[in-house]
């Protein structure tokens, strides 16, 4: 290893030991346990990072503002919007550790668009495109933000040589500047070969360890999904893997078997458990990542998501703060689904409504009592004609019903697909 | 267009054109270009070339930039290299049929570009007769590279800094133009030379080991009870395993007029569900049919015909068919055993062979002997040198 490398390492290694003695667990329930600022009253904003649609409005990828404050004269409405120019398949995004920007990703185009959400969240001001994923690293496709100390750590979906699902992980700092690169773990770590791919991160700074999901590469995300399930090659290509790494030497430690393509993890938000859940998206499965007694971790197939022969597709999971509970939306069938996870061996499906024709991202508050529900999953799988609904829709929940407050129609507002859901407050003033 | 013939057998002593390339290299210190390896071409007939357009390192080594540089198409995305991927057999593995820009369908199979030099039309459907102009049509394509005109990537390519000076450097002063970004790309295609198989050595090389006793049996069968070489040629001095013509096997015939009431998805290793078609349509772009080479010849006769593709590296260029929909050279060899899907313009060529499994094995195993020798050092070489990630 050259000497800028070793001191890069160096660095990255003691910013991770320094993240250790300060981290509290999550935000409005998804983010990062390093994420600053949390919210735990009522949330001003809702930021949706929003896939722009050919012959729809300025058919650009958009950021949307909606005012979010039952409170406000502008509750329920799109409060600001900007756009990035073209169409980049926006995807997801993360706040900076201080909570002060969102990195906002393109899993075509690779681009990674910072907002200035800290200033004055109502209007979110554009500040900088990174356009040298690809370049520093070869991998194309940056899915997950995932906060570090001062930097971000970006999950991607695939690689700039052949488009398949072999990717890694690399860390900017939070300015911008390229840091350092991992691959995801191919051949056998332990008794399971790693495939490769990447989809999700979820880390447990108490325990050191890093959790990584797979899914699938440029081909198949940004294939119609009607051309893809009738591509027998193309169907061999999703993740069928998880990774557990050592954090602090960012090095994989164990492979686990988990086929179907696991997607979103969540760690459980009680500082008492020792668990994260995720959903298999192919084979509509909840598995739990737990620890083996043997001083490392393990994988457990614990719970069906409706029935798996009609491909419901499992998309996104929102676990409440206290880890009793479990949102799950399927996109094909367009429920939002609920899973009482007082026994996290066995969850139990105790909930179900139809949201809407199809349904993607799901985000509740810190304090459960409101869910925030999109539908675009992917431009060429999102469905057509008039099941191609575009919304954000918002529920109040109260433990038994969720029951709508508001709703705004994408396609009506010319907008675009509506997809990743970010909450800010104003001035900070309610974390 | 006129055309050189190049022989790299009967060339002078002393005279060689490997020769003439290795000092031609020798000038360029820090680009080795793939002149085409005397040895890799055993078994092909001589290459022609353009007399337009003659092979230099420096053409050669720009044309390999090009084609791998994702930076041809508007978002970035896409290079010639996403579809023709070196390591996948200079064709992709992943897919059956390609995707473009965006994500958006394509209709047909990627083909390999391993020995392209020695196609006589271009496409599946053969609309293109040379190399320098072929490579217009994926670049133009609204479903593949997306370039809206000719004039957008040259314009794109005169302002990338990292191409200063190297077209000048390959055409005599010249700078970037249409023509001349056809003829960098043609000229690395022609240099993806993959003969010298164990076939070739077996049967042109004098080597009578190079092919075990299963793999000569396939090749007799090959050539006689199976029929593979009414239309996969092979001749005397030397072999294309292509007659260069147009065939309807059935398959593009039945896409069109078998859609199944339910689809079968792997959804992970040996599981399995059934999406019936109404629920497909929902999640499913409008299909666009396929008539083959009668897109371009409006002859009815031609109606779902596709070209003959050459049999060589046929074991590195899964999966198979024009529309990719075979996984294995076992499953092509059982659907040419069945005679293909009958159809009212299916080739008289087809009929079932009757073959034995024992046959079937041995055919396989012949196929496989075809893989050139030199194809790993043209995928080492392709990557050598990163290029516009």
């Amino acid at each position: 290893m050259s000497n800028p490398q070793r001191i890069r390492r160096r660095t990255i290694a003691a910013a991770l030991a320094a993240a250790f003695a300060g981290a509290a667990f999550a935000d409005e329930t998804c983010n990062s346990p390093y994420t600053a600022r949390l919210i735990k009253g009522q949330e001003d904003y809702v930021h949706v990072w929003t896939l722009g649609v050919e012959g729809v409005g300025d058919g650009s990828d958009k950021l949307v503002t909606i005012d979010a404050n039952p409170k406000s004269k502008g509750y329920g409405k799109v409060v600001h919007s900007h756009s990035v120019g073209g169409r980049g398949e926006a995807h997801h995004m993360g706040f900076t550790d201080d909570r002060k920007h969102l990195w906002a990703g393109g899993l075509d185009d690779s681009k990674i668009h910072i907002f200035d959400v800290g200033t004055d969240p109502a209007k979110p001001k554009f500040v900088k495109t990174i356009a040298d994923l690809a370049k520093q690293t070869g991998f194309v496709g940056p899915h997950t933000f995932y906060a570090m100390p001062g930097r971000m750590l970006i999950q991607s979906l695939s690689n700039a040589k052949d488009h398949g699902g072999k990717t890694g992980m690399a860390i900017y700092n939070n300015k911008g500047a390229f840091v350092a690169k991992y691959d995801m773990p191919e051949g056998e770590v332990g008794v399971v070969k790693g495939d490769g791919y990447g989809y999700d991160i979820a880390i447990n700074p108490r325990k050191n360890v890093m959790l990584t999901s797979s899914f699938a590469g440029w081909n198949n995300y940004m294939m119609d999904m009607g051309k893809m399930v009738k591509d027998g090659e193309a169907m061999k290509r999703f993740g069928a893997t998880m990774a557990a790494w050592d954090l602090k030497a960012m090095k994989p430690k164990q492979i686990f078997s988990v086929p179907g393509s696991p997607l979103e993890i969540r760690w459980s938000l009680n500082p008492k458990d020792k668990w994260a859940i995720t959903a298999t998206a192919l084979t509509s499965k909840l598995w739990l990542i737990k620890p083996d007694g043997k001083g490392g971790w393990q994988a457990k197939d614990v719970a069906t998501i409706g029935d798996p022969s009609k491909i419901p597709l499992p998309v996104d999971i929102s676990i409440s703060a206290d880890g009793k509970g479990l949102w799950v939306n399927t996109f094909m069938d367009g429920l939002t689904r609920y899973f009482d996870l007082s026994n996290p061996e066995a969850p139990k499906e105790t909930y179900t409504k139809k949201t809407g024709k199809q349904v993607n991202m799901v985000s509740q508050s810190w304090d459960g009592k409101r869910v925030y529900i999109t539908s675009s999953l992917l431009a060429n799988w999102d469905k057509k004609g008039d099941d191609n609904e575009q919304f954000l829709r918002a529920f109040h929940w109260d433990g038994k019903e969720l029951k709508p407050a508001f709703e705004v129609d994408f396609n009506k507002e010319k907008l675009g697909r509506a997809h990743h859901m970010k909450f800010s407050a104003k001035g900070g003033k309610k974390t | 267009m006129t055309s050189a013939r190049w022989s790299w057998r009967r060339m002078p002593a002393g005279v060689s054109v490997v020769v003439v390339l290795a000092a031609l290299l020798a000038l360029v210190a820090c680009e080795r270009a793939a002149a085409p390896d005397h040895s890799a071409a055993l078994g092909l007939p001589p290459l022609a070339v353009p007399a337009d357009n003659p092979l230099t390192p420096a053409k050669v080594a720009l044309g390999r930039k090009l084609f791998f540089d994702r930076r041809l198409s508007p978002n970035r995305t896409m290079s010639c290299a996403m579809c023709h991927v070196p390591e996948q057999g200079f064709t992709a593995h992943e897919l059956a049929t390609s995707v473009g820009i965006q994500g958006r369908s394509v209709r047909r199979n990627a083909p390999s570009v391993l020995n392209v030099a020695w196609q006589k039309r271009l496409f599946h459907d053969g609309r293109e007769i040379t190399l320098e102009d072929q490579i217009w049509g994926p670049l133009l394509s609204a479903n593949e590279m997306g370039n809206p005109s000719m004039g957008y990537v040259v314009e794109r390519v005169r302002g990338i800094e990292d191409y200063a000076g190297l077209f000048e450097a390959a055409f005599g002063g010249e700078g970037a133009s249409a023509g001349r970004i056809g003829a960098a790309i043609a000229s690395y295609e022609r240099t993806l030379t993959a003969g010298d198989s164990r076939f070739d050595r077996w049967r042109y090389g004098g080597e009578r080991s190079a092919l075990t006793a299963l793999e000569q049996r396939g090749f007799k069968l090959f050539s006689g009870k199976a029929r593979c070489v009414s239309c996969h040629s092979v001749g005397e001095r030397d072999a294309l395993f292509t007659d260069h013509g147009f065939h309807n096997t059935g398959i593009g015939w039945a896409r069109t007029y078998l859609t199944p009431e339910r689809t079968r998805v792997e959804l992970a290793p040996g599981v399995y569900a059934e999406i019936d078609r109404r629920t497909l349509a929902t999640f499913s772009e409008p299909s666009v049919r396929d008539l083959g080479r009668y897109e371009i010849t409006l002859d009815p006769r031609d109606r779902w015909a596709y070209k003959t593709p050459s049999l060589r590296n046929v074991a590195l260029t899964a999966p198979y068919m024009h529309d990719g929909s075979f996984a294995t050279l076992e499953s092509v060899i059982e659907f040419y055993d069945r005679g293909g899907i009958d159809n009212p313009d299916k080739s008289a060529l087809l009929a079932p062979l009757g073959l034995t499994g024992e046959e079937r094995a041995a055919l396989a195993a012949f196929l496989r002997t075809l893989t050139g020798s030199a194809v790993a050092a043209l995928v080492e070489e392709a990557r050598r040198t990163p290029s516009g990630r």
